[in-house]
């Protein structure tokens, strides 16, 4: 799709869903989705500079330019709902309450990250609050998510699952697996798809032949949305009706939110396939100043509010920061730990070597 | 007690784990209506409804990765590939997320899953109903892969299986389903997972084998003692990953000589496995190489009865490498 046309169609849905959809919306919900889309950029832009700074090793993917998305598909989740994400999904960790100090342990390798140190920066995962720990085949996660949505239905539990992937995900077989089963047997699912425009360095043109990724939902006999990725309300407005229908037994959704990846895919990523004019675009469609001046349209933000708040998630960074650079690395040898319910230490630590005694017979130590 | 075939051993455990464990559900090809391709499942989706017994779309990757997420929220997902010569579609799903998940969540998130498995040639099935292809998941740390050799062990290690928390890749000879006959008991009993059995005593050579082999092997035994007098002991491993080493060291450290045999190619088989344990762990108390009988290294199994035939073991084939062996 030539970039203007997807220009147009994206402003064109955010005045229309701001000006029709969100009347019914509580003012300290419209409060909530913009606290959290500022905390989630806070968050990634200080983790950005901690690896420049060469702070924690590795590499990270940041959602920055995404969080209408972030936030909106996954604000107000129960705990016992699962979400399973990518590697651009670190954020939504936030959202499912997991706090910033085990989420910059996570990031910093350390004892105290949820994982103790084992998965890259960006996957992280927390089994209390059901976030599924991320792997870098892409597709994984919705595919494990549709199994735990098959649980969620057998035991006849009220939860649902948000999976999230990028728009390379869909090219995947196992996502259609995954998006076929979960429609044959309804299953409390939402498909996200963040639409950022890239996979890696691949523009979505080369991707699929489609203009709506949504329409894929067709081939499978369940509801496909496209949203204006960079409209939190829109996002938001969709994502509950999915929500709903999930929890109803309704089953399954496919919700394409059109947006933009401001970086490249990962901080050694410069993204020089991209055209700077049209970064330069979408960083005009910045989706936290769009909030605030539609907040500012229902009198509901003011700049001392916004100045506050981005006091108080800094200084709780700064707090995260110091707790992650001040826990303890793992030991070396705890890498032969958590490989299966039982311990590999004696295997692995103690092998016996077996020797012919003189007197006849055999020996070992 | 009662005489049963391998694949009554399995279809009883099934049924059993199923009764006492409302988490345990199967999902497959073909395990619903039909009751599977060999009739592992049969009966059971009268028994307990289609939730519980669950005809899946034909997506392994589908069956794999949702009974890996369904683990996680607390159930005990039986899925049965109908072929392991099918399984490749579920593969990211087993390398990387099942054998991966409890590693990478520290333990917190955790994948009590097992994936029953038909393997095996020697029945005509040509490349895609034949394959051995074990060594793919042993090299898989977090996968326990499991082939037992018996009826009485096929149910008591599938039980186990069940109940164990670690993902479970369950390898059944087809073979092995109608071939032979035991007793075992009607009652709930376990074999454990992590220990090898030795299936006939001996003091001249120790042969280590698994699955539908390890009947080959004992035979074999056998016959060298008919013929040559030799007593041969037999080691049945069991689980190839995480493997019980001990079991064969003690005996190998005892008639110093070995000989591996299984069915799946000889290139970084467990064959290969076992030979470099006993040669860094007992190497002093050898008396002669250790052989291998294996398939050859070709894409296994080529259809037509001479071709299948040249790559597939058989009883004189074990004879003639326990002869080698015992002459050196």
């Amino acid at each position: 799709m030539p970039l203007g046309a997807e220009m147009a169609i994206a402003s064109q849905s955010m005045e229309t869903l701001h000006r029709e959809g969100s009347q019914q919306l509580d003012p300290e919900l419209l409060r909530r989705l913009y606290s959290y889309m500022l905390r989630c950029r806070l968050v990634e832009e200080r983790i950005r500079v901690l690896y420049r700074q060469g702070r924690f090793a590795g590499n990270y993917f940041a959602a920055v330019g995404q969080e209408a998305t972030e936030v909106g598909t996954t604000l107000d989740l129960l705990p016992e709902d699962t979400v399973g994400g990518s590697h651009r999904n670190f954020v939504t960790n936030i959202m499912k309450g997991v706090p910033l100090t085990l989420l910059f342990a996570h990031i910093y390798g350390r004892k105290t990250s949820p994982d103790q140190g084992r998965s890259a920066p960006a996957h992280c995962g927390y089994a209390p609050l059901n976030v599924i720990t991320p792997a870098s085949t892409i597709a994984a996660q919705q595919n494990i998510g549709t199994g735990i949505a098959l649980a969620y239905k057998m035991q006849k539990k009220p939860n649902v699952v948000v999976a999230l992937t990028g728009e390379g995900a869909t090219s995947l077989g196992l996502w259609h697996e995954a998006v076929n089963f979960a429609a044959v047997h309804k299953l409390p699912i939402i498909f996200v798809i963040e639409n950022n425009g890239y996979a890696e360095s691949v523009p979505v043109s080369l991707q699929t032949a489609i203009e709506d990724l949504s329409s894929k939902a067709a081939g499978y006999g369940i509801p496909g949305v496209t949203v204006d990725g960079n409209d939190v309300v829109a996002v938001y407005t969709a994502m509950r009706e999915a929500i709903d229908r999930a929890r109803s037994g309704a089953g399954a959704t496919l919700l394409e939110c059109k947006t933009y990846r401001w970086y490249g895919h990962s901080e050694i990523d410069p993204a020089k396939y991209r055209d700077p004019a049209e970064v330069e675009y979408w960083k005009s469609r910045d989706p936290i100043p769009a909030m605030e001046r539609y907040l500012a349209t229902r009198n509901l933000w003011s700049d001392q509010w916004k100045q506050e708040l981005t006091a108080e998630i800094n200084r709780e960074v700064d707090e995260a920061i110091k707790f992650a650079e001040s826990s303890p690395k793992p030991q070396e040898d705890e890498a032969l730990d958590h490989v299966y319910s039982f311990s590999i230490r004696d295997r692995e630590l103690k092998r016996k070597i077996w020797s012919p005694k003189p007197e006849g017979g055999t020996s070992w130590r | 007690m009662a005489v049963m075939t391998y694949i009554d051993a399995i279809n009883s455990a099934l049924h059993e784990e199923m009764e006492r464990d409302p988490s345990v559900f199967i999902i497959g090809e073909d395990v619903g209506k039909m009751g599977g391709a060999f009739k592992a499942t049969k009966g059971l989706l009268e028994k307990f409804g289609s939730e519980r017994v669950i005809d899946s779309p034909l997506a392994e990757g589908a069956i794999i990765s949702s009974s890996i997420g369904a683990a996680m929220a607390g159930m005990r997902p039986v899925p049965e590939i109908q072929f392991v010569d099918f399984i490749t579609p579920g593969m990211d799903a087993l390398t990387q997320q099942a054998a991966k998940l409890r590693y990478r969540s520290a333990g917190t998130q955790t994948c009590p899953m097992t994936v029953r498995v038909c393997y095996g040639g020697g029945v005509g099935g040509g490349l895609y109903h034949s394959q051995s292809n074990t060594s793919w998941f042993i090299h898989c740390p977090g996968l326990v892969v499991v082939a037992p050799s018996t009826p009485y062990d096929a149910k008591g290690m599938l039980k186990s299986a069940i109940r164990n928390d670690d993902p479970v890749m369950f390898f059944e000879h087809k073979k092995l389903y109608r071939s032979i006959k035991e007793e075992v008991p009607q009652e709930d009993y376990t074999v454990p997972l992590l220990k090898a059995a030795v299936r006939r005593k001996g003091t001249d050579l120790t042969a280590v084998s698994y699955g539908y082999t390890l009947q080959l092997t004992l035979q074999a035994a056998e016959q060298v003692r008919k013929k040559l007098g030799a007593e041969i002991e037999v080691i049945d491993l069991r689980t190839l990953s995480p493997l019980d080493t001990d079991t064969f060291l003690e005996s190998v450290a005892k008639t110093n000589r070995a000989v591996v045999v299984h069915e799946d190619n000889r290139t970084l088989g467990i064959g290969a496995e076992v030979s470099a344990v006993i040669a860094e762990q007992a190497f002093d108390c050898l008396d002669a190489p250790i052989l291998r009988v294996t398939a050859p290294d070709v894409p296994l199994l080529p259809a037509a009865a001479e071709l299948e035939h040249f790559c597939t073991l058989s009883v004189e084939k074990i004879v003639a490498a326990i002869e080698r062996t015992l002459d050196r």
